[in-house]
């Protein structure tokens, strides 16, 4: 009997850590999305303003570019403008974000930063674009910032409180 | 027919579109679009509103009046959801579309320095279908030919907008080039044929490659100012035949000068009903005065039928209203 309680007793305290470190890494993974978000907007700026890169052809080559998840992000959004439903380039980048999005360690305000972009992506003169796309980078940033500093105050944290909380559970337990 | 503009409509235009009756929908012209008022169709030369229902209507009030959603939709479509590639098109106020079809757009210019450096809000839209119609020139190019010489004459086609000039000499490019020229007597091959294509119009070319035939000693030079296309063509392609479309300023008058007397046969078009009308335009007066044209064909729309007259450098009538061979109903 011992025996099952101490395998008991160590699970519990292994699946507490792992969930500590699950979320510790959410933290991590969210200022490098971020990041790599912001190098995709001054990308798209570049293929708009110098390359005249149609809409679809240039999220296509930057997906193809990335890292899961981000990668499936822009080339489903891609995928949809093509579609024979005749999405428009709003309407593509809603769908992909409501389908990839949650595989994201991102939260809701980067989300929006791409929601309101959306309106305004092919719409208009390269000017235009320019200035939208620089305005979303730049609130990127300021989240990025948000992210980093979240990272630090509860990274580490959320590691310890995982073996914490599970020893917590062992001894309320037992 | 393929109908391949038609997947550019949003819905409901496209199924409204798509419903409309075979004997409309293959003479189909233009299909316009104005934010706010009727949708409606031309064709055969008559316009006709649409209801909800995909009737023909004259009524105003009856009819589907497309939206800022349908418009915006339509437009996102036309550009590939990338506007900011357009912005030449923008500029000079149409799209190509594949196939050779133009869409021509109103909307607020925005201006820089007093010339038109884009278009915003776009809320009107002019699809015009272009037709490929083989045999178009056959009644008219065995007149035009120099058999003596082994050459084509100078020729000015007049016609008012909406009458076939460009889809003629769209086949004339094709027939003069390939060497069939529509008279069995003529045994020689084909000309070097250059095309200069303004508006894309003749040619409809995509990335540079024309999207109708015509023909396969032709180089077309795209959306080139007509006077600097014939003069680059001149100095760097060395045709035996230039064709132009829609003449009128005064540097193509000194072009065409130019090219015929660089031995060039120039075929050209322009906007007019009469040789008479034409000599009232200063720009083409001298033309006119020194006799550069050897052939004029003067092309009208009796009764929805298409006719034309040809007439000699003298203006006298050589061949007098006649309806075309081929092609008699399809000109848009």
């Amino acid at each position: 009997m011992p025996m099952v309680k101490l395998l008991g007793m160590m699970i519990i305290v292994l699946s507490g850590t792992l969930a500590g470190f699950n979320k510790a890494r959410q933290f991590e993974r969210r200022p490098q999305q971020i990041r790599e978000l912001i190098l995709v907007m001054q990308r798209l700026e570049t293929e708009i303003s110098y390359g005249f890169t149609p809409l679809p052809e240039a999220l296509n080559k930057m997906g193809s570019q990335m890292q899961e998840p981000l990668k499936s992000f822009f080339i489903s959004a891609a995928t949809d403008m093509n579609s024979p439903q005749g999405l428009t380039a709003q309407e593509s980048i809603e769908q992909a974000l409501s389908v990839h999005w949650k595989r994201t360690s991102m939260k809701a305000a980067e989300r929006e930063v791409l929601h309101q972009l959306s309106f305004t992506l092919g719409t208009s003169d390269r000017q235009d674009q320019i200035k939208h796309i620089a305005l979303a980078a730049q609130q990127l940033k300021h989240e990025e910032l948000a992210a980093r500093e979240e990272l630090d105050k509860y990274g580490r944290l959320s590691k310890n409180l995982g073996l914490l909380v599970g020893v917590l559970i062992v001894i309320l337990i037992f | 027919m393929k109908m391949n503009w038609l997947e550019l409509f949003p819905e409901p235009i496209k199924s409204l579109l798509e419903h409309l009756p075979f004997s409309i929908l293959d003479r189909l012209e233009e299909i316009r679009i104005r934010e706010g008022r009727p949708l409606e169709i031309n064709a055969a030369g008559e316009h006709h509103f649409l209801t909800m229902s995909g009737k023909l209507t004259f009524r105003v009030e009856e009819s589907y009046k497309p939206g800022r959603e349908d418009t915006h939709r339509l437009l996102d479509r036309i550009s590939n959801h990338s506007l900011y590639t357009m912005e030449e098109e923008l500029r000079k106020g149409f799209i190509t579309i594949p196939g050779g079809h133009r869409i021509g757009l109103a909307g607020r210019t925005v201006l820089s320095g007093g010339k038109v450096e884009h278009l915003r809000d776009i809320s009107g839209f002019n699809l015009r279908i272009a037709r490929e119609i083989r045999g178009a020139a056959d009644a008219i190019l065995p007149h035009l030919i120099d058999k003596k010489e082994k050459r084509m004459k100078h020729t000015l086609i007049l016609s008012p907008p909406q009458h076939g000039k460009t889809t003629l000499i769209r086949d004339m490019a094709r027939q003069i080039s390939s060497g069939s020229y529509a008279d069995s007597t003529v045994k020689w091959s084909g000309l070097k044929v250059g095309i200069i294509d303004e508006r894309s119009e003749i040619a409809g070319s995509m990335r540079g490659v024309p999207s109708f035939d015509v023909g396969p000693r032709t180089d077309v030079m795209d959306g080139c100012p007509k006077a600097e296309g014939m003069m680059m063509m001149i100095r760097s392609m060395s045709p035996e035949v230039l064709l132009v479309d829609e003449i009128g300023r005064p540097e193509d008058v000194e072009a065409i000068t130019e090219a015929l007397h660089a031995g060039i046969s120039v075929i050209a078009t322009a906007h007019g009903s009469s040789v008479d009308e034409l000599s009232q335009r200063p720009a083409m007066a001298s033309l006119m005065a020194n006799q550069m044209f050897e052939m004029y064909v003067i092309l009208n729309r009796k009764a929805g039928k298409p006719t034309y007259r040809i007439l000699d450098r003298q203006q006298r009538a050589i061949q007098l209203s006649l309806p075309y061979q081929k092609g008699v109903d399809a000109y848009g």
